[in-house]
């Protein structure tokens, strides 16, 4: 009778402090930033970017360690993510590559075992070709590589990831065929692009950015519904507001963008997801982030909750399409 | 005691072996020359190839040599002491997965020094856990890197 | 003439009390990173990334820079005393090093080390400041093609150096080539060698390799030969230091071939590591001392440690002229460069001169500063040797796994070390040499990218390879190079046909 009695008392308190706990959940530990690229890399800023935030304006009690898990494309931080289930003081950063991985490669995690938190940024993408290429726009530069098809070289990021997907979708749009080059990072591919190695590609504006002020290449359209933001002139002539949507130019591409994403693993409590989505929404409202976004020519987007969920559901299906008709879903 | 031909023929049978591996695990990726250059598999299936021959070509040296192998590799005495330094070092690894790198250092410098340095054990002990603990601030807090942690550490709340 | 008056404003910029004591703190705790291998300079200033963004950007890229040499010093040392590189660009030194070190000339190699790293650095500074614009306008020359015959060029020189048995030579590369096809394929963009392990998706570390192969693998021949270090009662003298500089002068052909090496590998592709073997084939082959490399020659430690900074300074170039890494360190700072606000790229000498001027004048003093220090600390880490096997023994092996475990976080690494410390224990008893296993490690997936990314670009045909002056140029000296030990053979046996099976 005493031993049932503890017993209730005991699960009693369990339940009434767990409910507590919950009410306001708050990281107890130091929270590790699980990084799923390379130091350095746009995802490694990204996260050292939020790190430095939260240090300054002093959003979390607790220390954060950035750790970056980048192998195998960033299937090593998801894994790392995904055996860590219940664990509430590991945040990954990503992009869509945490829920398009799975389909390319045979990997040990499903998107449904790591739990969303949030997206912070849209990053876009532009056609780029060399400054003395002879196209003043995306439809001439097209129409050159529809005349000539498997002549022309697109340079990009690794394989089976944006950069291709994107090469894939600008073909069935318009039927132009090119040669996609795969390089290490958009850094080698906007290099490649200004040494006149490649004809194009398809890099983020902060990856470009540098090659075009220097005038070596120029951008022909970018891959967005509307214009990006309106800042300083980038060459004497042009800012990134003046180039125009790819719809606009003739590429019927409406939209393709990356989205910056959050992710806590499996099993862990909504009020620890709260917690974090709302310490990101800070970070999201702060000036420093706002200079991140301009800098790096991103589209400021915070994405959280039901939201995110429907974003991450359409960008998914979108890209599925496209990597099952080039065949590059594994089974 | 082992002679340098069973040393030779068991480590090339090892490099033989890592090749076909090599070798299997490229044909699941396609070797030829496509359109666009090797494939996926190509390179290691080669390289897989290459290592195999080799590792045939130092086998059929070393059985046609073998009446000049008959040296010893090991004698039992530079066996004992191998073995006493590499059964320790298994234990190292064996006990950083159990109970954390920091716990690990700490038992195998005891071990170590009061067994086969003939310490005292109370110096073994301090200099064990000394040694643990300057790791720990040099890498946690100093450089915020880190170690692989176990029980000890999660039950003082260090992490 | 002009980039000298701009050197000038950048020795104004750098040279505050408050630049010059982040140098030695820099170098310092760059040492720190540096002699535990496995941290390494990536990590620290990764570390060291959070703390400078309430700097001013140029005090926090002197900070950085000023660890990164403190880290190269650092896998030095470690490279030297203990045959375990802290760095992959330090293997090269530990060929002669070591043994140097175990002969009880430990003073004598960690002084040439640093003298001459210090002086390919210089060097390297010195191009940087002389050729700057025109050096940007040459790494855009490089494609693929270029990239792998650079790689190509850097085998050639190495290959056919030991005297050991061809099948074994080829045994330990393939493996090495084996070992880094593990992973992730960029240009697939799939897995490869994998076997389905979680383990093997990152691939197979060269860290940990290195740590394995030469550590632990070093410390279990030690504990078989029941040796302790020789020279273990040899007096650390400072006057040692002294007598050693006074020799320097005597491998000025060495000092002055291994910096072009390294300049050369830096603005191209190749890098670091590339430029230390590279550098360290060369001289051997041209020494005259030939058969004393691998016993201790201080040339051997001559030739890789000057091309390895020579590489390392120079290639800061195309870091902040075109915006690309050239390795590990370098993109992590590129991210610094990005979190100050700093673009880099062709535009940075522009808009910001003061700020690339400053680094550049910086990079002078802080080699300068670095050299000093590290040459004050040869008695300490050569006294290291003197403390009793029983302790600094076991403290190795410590080092050793915690190292491999900091590479990256793994658990599995760790048996990976041990796995590869057998692994160097066998080769070495039996002759199989391991430097090809290290270089194929090193530079084997990237050439294979390379070769790849130009047969998509050619679609299919090799005939890229000789598509332009500079490519067909790089790879004819590539061939000479990996032909020239054989036809010089056969040259032999030609005009001097008896004397032949002696030498074969």
């Amino acid at each position: 009778m005493l031993k049932k009695t503890s017993w209730l008392v005991a699960t009693a308190v369990a339940i009434s402090f767990g409910g507590i706990a919950q009410a306001d959940w708050k990281p107890t530990k130091p929270v590790e930033f699980v990084v799923t690229s390379s130091p350095g890399g746009g995802t490694d800023n990204f996260a050292r970017m939020v790190q430095s935030i939260i240090a300054k304006h002093k959003l979390m009690e607790q220390s954060v360690v950035v750790t970056n898990k980048g192998g195998g494309s960033g299937a090593e931080g998801f894994i790392y993510t995904k055996v860590a289930a219940g664990d509430s003081h590991k945040l990954t950063f990503g992009t869509n590559n945490a829920y398009l991985l799975p389909y390319v490669a045979k990997l040990a995690y499903k998107p449904d075992e790591l739990t969303p938190v949030a997206a912070m940024a849209l990053d876009e993408f532009l056609l780029w070709v060399k400054a003395d290429a002879p196209y003043q726009d995306a439809k001439s530069y097209i129409e050159a590589v529809k005349a000539k098809p498997d002549t022309f070289k697109m340079g990009g990021s690794q394989s089976k990831d944006t950069d291709q997907t994107l090469t894939s979708l600008i073909q069935d749009a318009t039927g132009a065929k090119f040669i996609y080059v795969p390089f290490q990072g958009g850094g080698a591919a906007g290099v490649q692009l200004a040494g006149g190695h490649i004809d194009s590609n398809t890099n983020n504006p902060n990856e470009n950015a540098g090659q075009w002020k220097a005038g070596a290449i120029k951008p022909l359209c970018v891959f967005s519904p509307t214009r990006l933001q309106e800042g300083p002139k980038v060459t004497a002539t042009m800012g990134w507001s003046d180039i125009p949507t790819c719809k606009e130019a003739g590429v019927p591409v409406d939209q393709f963008q990356m989205p910056r994403t959050v992710w806590l693993p499996g099993g862990v409590s909504p009020e620890t997801v709260a917690f974090y989505a709302d310490v990101l929404k800070k970070v999201s409202e702060t000036p420093e982030w706002k200079e991140y976004i301009e800098r790096t020519s991103q589209t400021n987007r915070f994405l959280a909750g039901e939201e995110l969920k429907s974003f991450i559901a359409s960008d998914d299906s979108k890209n599925r399409k496209v990597f099952e008709q080039e065949g590059w879903v594994v089974r | 005691m082992i002679s340098r031909y069973t040393a030779e023929i068991g480590t090339a049978t090892l490099t033989a072996g890592l090749g076909l591996t090599a070798v299997v695990g490229a044909l699941e990726f396609g070797i030829g020359w496509g359109d666009a250059g090797p494939e996926p598999g190509a390179f290691p299936f080669y390289i897989g190839l290459l290592v195999v021959a080799a590792s045939m070509g130092t086998l059929i040296q070393v059985t046609l040599g073998r009446y000049g192998l008959q040296s010893i590799f090991l004698h039992r005495e530079e066996a004992k002491r191998v073995a006493s330094f590499f059964v320790p070092m298994l234990a190292f690894v064996v006990l950083a997965r159990l109970l954390g790198l920091y716990v690990a250092t700490a038992l195998y410098l005891t071990f170590v020094m009061s067994v086969q340095g003939k310490y005292r054990l109370v110096t073994s002990i301090a200099s064990g856990i000394a040694a643990a603990v300057i790791f720990y601030f040099v890498l946690e807090v100093a450089f915020q890197v880190p170690l692989l942690k176990g029980p000890l550490e999660a039950a003082l709340g260090l992490y | 003439m002009e980039n000298f008056a701009s050197l000038l404003h950048g020795f104004g910029v750098a040279l505050t009390t408050y630049h010059v004591a982040l140098m030695m703190i820099g170098v310092l705790l760059g040492i720190l990173v540096g002699v535990l291998p496995g941290l390494g300079a990536p990590n620290g200033v990764s570390l060291l990334l959070p703390l400078t963004f309430t700097m001013d950007p140029v005090a926090a890229i002197i900070l950085l820079t000023s660890m990164y040499w403190g880290a190269l010093f650092g896998g030095s040392t470690t490279s030297i005393l203990f045959n375990i590189p802290g760095e992959p660009s330090s293997v090269a030194t530990t060929f002669d090093g070591y043994p140097m070190a175990r002969q009880g000339h430990a003073t004598q190699a960690l002084t040439l080390a640093f003298l001459s790293a210090g002086f390919g650095a210089l060097v390297g500074v010195i191009l940087i400041t002389v050729l700057s614009t025109w050096v940007a306008k040459f790494a855009l020359r490089f494609s693929s093609p270029e990239y792998f015959a650079v790689y190509f060029l850097a085998f050639a020189s190495f290959i056919g150096l030991g005297a050991a048995s061809s099948f074994k030579t080829i045994v330990s590369m393939g493996l090495g080539f084996a070992f880094a096809a593990v992973g992730m394929d960029t240009v697939s963009g799939g897995l490869r060698l994998t076997y389905g392990f979680n383990e093997l998706l990152s691939g197979i570390s060269f860290l940990i390799a290195v740590i394995g192969l030469f550590g632990i693998g070093e410390l279990m021949l030690t504990m078989e030969e029941g040796l302790r270090f020789n020279g273990i009662s040899a007096r650390v003298k400072v006057s040692d230091v002294l007598k050693t500089i006074k020799t320097l002068p005597r491998y000025w052909v060495t000092l002055l071939r291994s910096s072009a090496i390294g300049c050369w590998m830096g603005i191209t592709p190749g890098g670091p590591t590339a430029a230390s073997f590279m550098s360290y084939g060369l001289a051997k082959r041209l020494s005259r001392r030939k058969d004393n490399f691998g016993l201790g020659e201080p040339e051997g430690v001559v030739a890789p440690e000057t091309a390895d900074h020579a590489a390392g300074s120079s290639a800061i170039l195309p870091m902040l002229a075109l915006g690309v890494p050239g390795s590990a360190t370098a993109a992590v700072m590129m991210g610094g460069l990005m979190i100050w606000g700093l673009n880099p790229g062709p535009m940075l000498f522009i808009e910001r001169p003061d700020f690339v001027w400053g680094l550049i004048a910086s990079m002078y003093l802080g080699n300068i500063v670095a050299v000093l220090m590290v040459l004050a600390t040869i008695p300490l880490f050569a006294s290291i040797l003197r403390i009793p096997f029983a302790i600094i023994g076991p403290v190795i092996v410590v080092v050793c796994f915690i190292g491999a475990y900091t590479v990256a976080g793994r658990p599995f690494d760790l048996w990976l070390a041990l796995a590869f410390g057998v692994v160097g224990y066998l080769f070495k008893k039996l002759d199989y040499p391991i430097a090809p296993l290290v270089l194929a490690m090193v530079l084997g997936d990237k050439a294979e990218d390379a070769f790849r990314q130009s047969m998509i670009m050619s679609r299919g045909s090799l005939s890229i390879f000789w598509s332009n002056g500079l490519v067909t140029t790089l790879m004819i000296i590539g061939l000479v190079l990996a032909l020239g030990p054989v036809l010089t053979t056969a040259f032999g046996r030609l005009i001097r046909p008896k004397a032949s099976s002696a030498v074969a």
